[in-house]
């Protein structure tokens, strides 16, 4: 009848079709037995639990809710009852080291491992127009350049632990986590533990941000950011799989064996195996990591930044204080968990990750137990197809330990640097000189500990330059920017070299008084000529005028 | 306006009848000129523009590429814009007098104050749809949820109907809150009055300065810490109800503010109650404004992240229970999307920003359809259907006038 | 459709009005010497309604002021332990009660006012342009645009913050330092002093944030101005034309000092937005807790943000604090809203501009 009907039957119409989305998605949700569950936590186990409860609502119709909100804010749900599990890299904090209030659960929990992996440092470094994916660097560097004493890539300590690349003046941007984070506890806890004297905050979930540092929230969010075009001189640590996922590098760390080693799946296994777990039932913090073991692992093998993550579970139903959970949601956790124990880890390596190894397995086993209504839980080890243990075997082997390979000779601290990339980001990296072996025949203070490269390892630019040129064929050459022009005796094609740049002065000499000059007279020229002929034109008009004036 | 409307049929009808009523104007034999065009630019106004254009540019490039040692793209636009406003109003100049050049001067700021501002809005809209485009062409973003698609799947596989179906069912019992709450609220402040009306009014004023992030941080501490114990699709509608209802209030104030005077007391002086005044007239004069109303206040809530950032919870999977478990909704899911490093998951984010845009889009086509015009103001169909209505009324009123007319000739007639 | 009801509707109302007529002369057996009262008593319908309207208000005022005193009751358990130095404390640490919000509220006032100093200026010119110079289809079609885009989700700024402004406004933000250096604020150096150039000192900071924060609220700016500007009366406006004021002249003789409530009540409703934005401006910034004087230089906080970011891990006595932040906000936004209103309600115009 008129436009208007028509648009209102359009409009009915497409409520229509609105509906029946609904109706249509609605069956796929009420085709499950199990009860849903909801977890909040760690982003540093994200990658993995994102994988599994894609995997089991695909493959048993089970529904996991979980969202990555950082380990503090996981335990702080489970205090809070809004969830049914919490995932956390630390335990409860009954008495935090940075004199925070203590965290108590009101209803009873057992920690249950998940997942363990690396925590890696991400970072985005480009030397002359090329990505390096083959940094090494020591935990003593680590913790300086966290704590901010080191700030700049071509720091003498950065350039001994990498005598083959030519680090670039450029400035270093940690990139911490703002949030409260198990990542970032773990973390501290290394370097509180290793360099006491260096890192002095001690454990904590809230990073300080360093001066020279920005704070990102999430993993996803530190590595989002090291990953973007801006991002580059920036390191962040981060979960393995992060880095995986964004196709970039990872750091070599040095382990108590002088290796320079990646926490790939195997290398974080083999350090684990030192890793003590508190074996006592009654104690609170059952099944927790002890890891001091696990930072001076003497194994050559080792990633010494290796740990375990925990899933938080519920052990009692308490209306009162956690209405939220009851035993048909226990029945749900309990399979899940069964899952993630075996048939989940298969996956562990693929995503970044490590798979647990049996002990851990079957202690979990013992936490699915107590948790309540999930009695008919598969907790058999011999039907569990975790890629760490073989039907039959004992609680202390780890397949992946056995069959991990030694490190290569060049990751062996020394001149030598191997050129192969980390994690996301496989391509290599061609070092200058014969693995560093060019500062070494230079001969310019290069001593055999590595330290190479002619003049960067001294600090003063324009002592490096002239150091530099009386080193001769084999020394690098720098600006006075502490640039590298050119690597003297690079005998690799293509080597990473930073092409030369200065930072404009802003003296006023006579060049920039010319420029000046040379500006106002082309305004000048502009704007001279319609403004002197309007003066001249006016000028006539009024002397035509007064003159007509005297004529009259 | 509508009462012009209904003069107009008038004569139509009436004029045959009783033409002292109303007379059309004749216009005949007038004459009437060519229509003056008033501010059309000269020919050489916009030589001049066209001269300053080029000249500055010139310029520019004269200066960024030989003269100094400028660079930078931005640097380059400043100078030619400062160049391109000096020249112009040195040209101007050449033939007009200083009130003249400012006049001009600011004529052109004015425009590129526009120019600039709209670009951006758009840019940023376009943006956001540009890039979610690759996730909208994909069908079952639309009809799937996100439970079977893990981090690394892709976008053939997972949508966002979930959290279409979330923000619908938020939204919904937020309105469902809100707008009678809020309605009749804006009709006891300006139908009842009184003291506490003003003082309702104040809370009201004072709550429009509530921020949004307040008022989730208020029903997460309130609501979900004490009583619910989970993070839920209603809690997430209540946050939505708190921020929304004193826009609501207060708009709704506003149209029905507009309400002429006039015809309240009209009503009254027919002797209709308080009741029927508002029933009848109040409520039919403003209801396209209060349509409107209510959409725009949609519309600010469909789009809100911060409060049900923290009491909606994030989930994957579909969840039409808005009191068990968490629902996601729209505006969250973007803000989980884009937090991934996965180019595929942050295309879904802007494919879900996009339907988010589209959504609003329409909600404002809508409020566009119903609404914007001010009260007593009618559509052409609204108009057909007065003219309708008092078109019966006047036959009505004839055919009585008539009856009367008969029933009194009749008696008249009857004694002779 | 509504003067047809009214007509129509009149007639219908007529019983019910009659009845109530009747009701009122039913007990006419008064003696007719007394004066009759003048008041009208209810019908029961207007009690009804006049109940049910009270109640709704009621229930309304209710619910804003549980959240007042909910907000204001938590938030002094927090401030009990603080006091006055809950305003001057940059940290942030309520679990071991060394918190205030001084760089928080710092940061969060930089931003606003970034982004007025963006906005407003821009509000101003296209309000102008649309009210003044375009006319006809054009004019139409801008007025629509931009309330359209008044509607826009915040997300969707943020969005574009993240991914597009982020990387491409470094330049700018590098030239500016370069060249205006000089000027305090616009100064990017380390703690020596010394000028920072890398890209990253440049991402995360204040001026990107103020910038979106600036685009989502300079549409609600630039419609109320307009309306403003377009309420001035016609009249005057061609006073001004007939006594040779070129079309700049009459807007600064007409427009704009009528326009000067909308121009104040709009700049007000846009600062207190700005000031409450949470999303764009969580995804842009990287959050400190120290006064950062140096707009362009990365790192910057806003009470929203910090909300958003630490509500999730609050303790009890934590979440207190936020909400004591929170309150603050709040105390802010509303004395701006209502200096605006009051400025708005003793000028001429600008008496439509809501929110």
């Amino acid at each position: 009848m008129n436009p208007l009907k028509h648009r209102r039957t359009r409009l009915v119409a497409v409520l229509g079709t609105l509906l029946l989305t609904v109706g249509i998605a609605l069956p796929a949700s009420a085709a499950t037995t199990y009860e849903p569950i909801t977890g909040t936590g760690s982003t540093w186990s994200q990658n993995a639990i994102d994988q599994w409860k894609s995997n089991v609502a695909t493959n048993y119709g089970m529904q996991v809710n979980y969202t990555g909100v950082g380990s503090s804010a996981g335990r702080r749900d489970f205090i809070q009852g809004t969830v049914d599990f919490a995932v956390s890299e630390i335990p409860f904090q009954a008495r935090p080291e940075d004199g925070s209030a203590p965290e108590v659960s009101p209803r009873g929990y057992a920690y249950m491992p998940i997942v363990a992996g690396g925590t890696a440092f991400m970072y985005h470094l480009v030397i002359g127009g090329k990505r390096v994916t083959n940094l090494r660097l020591s935990g003593e560097v680590i913790t300086k350049i966290f704590s901010g004493a080191i700030r700049n890539w071509n720091d003498r300590a950065i350039q001994a632990d990498n005598p083959g690349l030519a680090m670039p003046d450029k400035a270093i941007v940690p990139i911490v986590r703002s949030d409260g984070s198990g990542t970032t506890a773990q973390f501290t806890l290394w370097m509180s533990k290793q360099y006491p004297n260096l890192w002095t905050t001690g454990m904590t979930s809230q990073f300080p941000t360093p001066p020279n540092g920005k704070a990102q929230s999430g993993s996803a969010q530190v590595a989002g950011y090291v990953a973007q075009g801006y991002g580059e001189g920036a390191i962040t640590y981060v979960e393995y799989s992060y880095a995986l996922e964004a196709g970039f590098p990872v750091a070599k760390v040095l382990n108590a064996a002088d290796y320079y080693i990646e926490p790939t799946a195997s290398s974080v296994a083999v350090a684990l195996l030192k890793a003590r777990i508190n074996t006592d039932p009654a104690s609170a913090d059952y099944l927790t990591q002890i890891l001091d073991g696990v930072y001076n692992n003497a194994d050559p093998r080792t990633y010494p930044l290796s740990s375990y993550s925990y899933v938080i579970v519920p052990t009692e139903v308490r209306p009162d204080v956690a209405p939220v959970f009851t035993t048909a949601k226990g029945a749900t956790l309990g399979a899940f968990a069964s899952y993630f124990l075996c048939e989940g880890q298969q996956q562990a390596p693929d995503l970044g990750y490590s798979p647990l190894p049996m002990n851990l397995v079957l202690a979990g086993f013992d936490q699915i137990r107590r948790i309540p209504g999930a009695g008919s839980a598969n907790v058999d080890p011999n039907s569990c197809n975790n890629p760490t243990f073989k039907p039959g075997d004992s609680p202390d082997k780890n397949q992946l330990a056995l069959t991990a390979h030694q490190p290569a000779a060049c990751d062996k601290r020394g001149p030598a640097q191997c050129t192969t990339g980390t994690a996301g980001a496989r391509e290599e990296t061609p070092v200058s000189g014969k693995g560093g072996g060019g500062a070494a025949t230079g001969g310019a203070g290069a001593a055999a500990d590595g330290s190479a490269a002619g003049g960067a390892a001294t600090g003063d630019p324009a002592a490096a330059a002239a150091e530099a040129a009386a080193g001769g064929a084999g020394g690098a050459v720098y600006d006075e920017n502490g640039n590298l022009i050119s690597d003297g005796g690079s005998t690799v094609a293509g080597a990473a070299i930073a092409s030369p740049f200065t930072v404009g002065d802003n003296g006023w000499g006579w060049e920039e008084s010319v420029m000046l000059g040379a500006v106002l007279l082309l305004l000048a020229a502009v704007a001279l000529p319609p403004y002197l002929s309007q003066r001249l034109r006016r000028a006539e008009a009024t002397a035509g005028s007064s003159s007509s004036g005297v004529k009259r | 306006m509508s009462l012009t409307t209904l003069e107009q049929l008038e004569p139509d009808e009436a004029t045959s009848e009783a033409e002292a009523r109303t007379a059309v104007p004749v216009k005949d034999g007038i004459e009437v000129g060519p229509r003056l065009r008033l501010r059309s630019a000269r020919l050489d106004d916009r030589y001049a523009l066209l001269g300053a254009v080029a000249g500055a540019l010139a310029i520019a490039i004269l200066l960024f590429g030989w003269i100094a040692p400028l660079s930078g793209f931005v640097g380059f636009v400043v100078v030619a814009f400062l160049c391109f406003i000096g020249i112009y109003a040195l040209l101007v100049s050449t033939t007009s007098d200083g009130r003249e050049v400012i006049d001009r001067v600011m004529t052109v700021v004015l425009a590129s104050a526009g120019v600039i501002l709209g670009t951006a809005l758009i840019f940023v809209v376009a943006y956001a749809l540009v890039r979610g485009f690759p996730a909208l062409l994909h069908l079952n973003f639309f009809f799937q949820d996100m439970e079977f698609a893990g981090p690394l799947d892709g976008l053939d596989v997972g949508g966002v109907a979930h959290a279409i179906v979330g923000t619908l069912i938020q939204i919904g019992i937020a309105l469902a809150i809100s707008i009678p709450l809020g309605i009749v609220t804006a009709l006891f402040l300006n139908e009842v009055g009184g003291r506490f009306a003003r003082f309702v009014r104040t809370v009201v004023d004072a709550m429009t300065a509530l921020p949004s992030i307040v008022a989730g941080l208020f029903i997460y501490s309130a609501v979900i810490l004490v009583f619910t114990h989970q993070r839920s699709g209603f809690a997430a509608a209540l946050a939505i109800t708190v921020m929304m209802l004193p826009i609501i209030v207060r708009a709704s104030d506003v149209v029905l503010r507009l309400v002429a005077g006039s015809l309240r007391e009209a009503s009254y002086a027919l002797g209709a109650s308080k009741w029927r005044t508002v029933w009848q007239v109040v409520l039919p004069t403003a209801r396209s404004g209060l349509v409107t109303a209510v959409i725009l206040g949609t519309a600010r809530g469909i789009g809100e992240t911060s409060p049900v950032l923290l009491t909606s919870g994030v989930t994957s999977v579909m969840n039409t229970n808005p009191f068990e478990g968490p629902m996601i909704s729209l505006p969250l899911q973007v803000f989980d999307f884009v937090r991934s490093p996965e180019p595929n998951i942050i295309a879904r984010g802007f494919g879900a920003a996009a339907v988010l845009l589209l959504l609003v889009l329409a909600l404002f086509a809508i409020a566009r359809v119903i609404g914007g015009r001010g009260p007593g103001d009618l559509s052409p169909r609204q108009q057909r259907a007065a003219r309708a209505a008092s078109e019966r009324d006047v036959e009505r009123m004839d055919a009585a006038a008539a009856r009367r007319l008969a029933a009194s000739a009749e008696p008249l007639e009857e004694p002779q | 459709m509504s003067i047809g009801a009214v007509v129509s509707d009149d007639r219908s109302a007529g019983e019910v009005t009659t009845t109530v007529i009747l009701a009122e002369e039913g007990p006419s057996a008064q003696p007719p010497q007394e004066p009759r009262s003048l008041t009208p008593r209810p019908s029961r319908s207007d009690s009804i309604f006049r109940s049910v309207a009270f109640a709704a208000g009621g229930a309304t005022v209710a619910i804003m002021l549980a959240v007042g005193l909910f907000l204001s009751l938590r938030a002094g358990s927090a401030l009990q332990v603080t006091g006055f130095g809950f305003l001057v404390e940059q940290q942030w640490s309520p679990e071991t009660g060394e918190f205030g919000i001084a760089a928080v509220l710092f940061g969060t006032i930089t931003i606003a006012v970034i982004a007025m100093c963006v906005s407003v200026p821009l509000a101003l010119g296209t309000s102008m342009l649309i009210s003044e110079v375009l006319t006809g289809k054009l004019k139409q079609w801008s007025i629509t645009v931009v309330d359209l885009m008044a509607a826009v989700p915040s997300v969707v700024f943020g969005l574009w913050g993240v991914f597009f402004l982020q990387e491409n406004i470094i330049p700018v933000s590098r030239w500016i330092s370069t060249y205006f250096g000089w000027i305090p604020f616009f100064a990017v150096t380390d703690q020596t002093g010394e000028p920072l150039t890398d890209a990253s000192a440049f991402t995360s900071s204040a001026f990107i944030a103020g910038v979106v924060v600036a685009l989502m609220v300079v549409p609600t700016q630039t419609s109320i101005m307009r309306e403003a500007f377009m309420q001035a009366p016609a009249g005057e406006r061609e006073a001004a034309y007939a006594l040779g004021a070129t079309r700049w002249g009459m807007i600064t003789a007409v427009v704009l000092p009528f326009g000067r409530g909308g121009i104040i009540g709009g700049t007000m409703l846009g600062l207190g937005r700005a000031l409450g934005e949470t999303i764009a401006v969580y995804m842009i910034i990287s959050p400190i807790f120290s006064i950062n004087w140096q707009v362009l230089k990365t790192g910057s906080n806003s009470v929203s943000a910090l909300i958003a970011l630490r509500y999730g891990e609050a303790s009890e006595f934590a979440l207190s604090a936020l909400m004591a932040a929170g309150l603050v906000l709040f105390l802010v936004t509303l004395v701006i809203n209502f200096t605006a209103a009051s400025v708005v309600a003793r000028s001429r115009s600008g008496a439509e501009s809501e929110v």
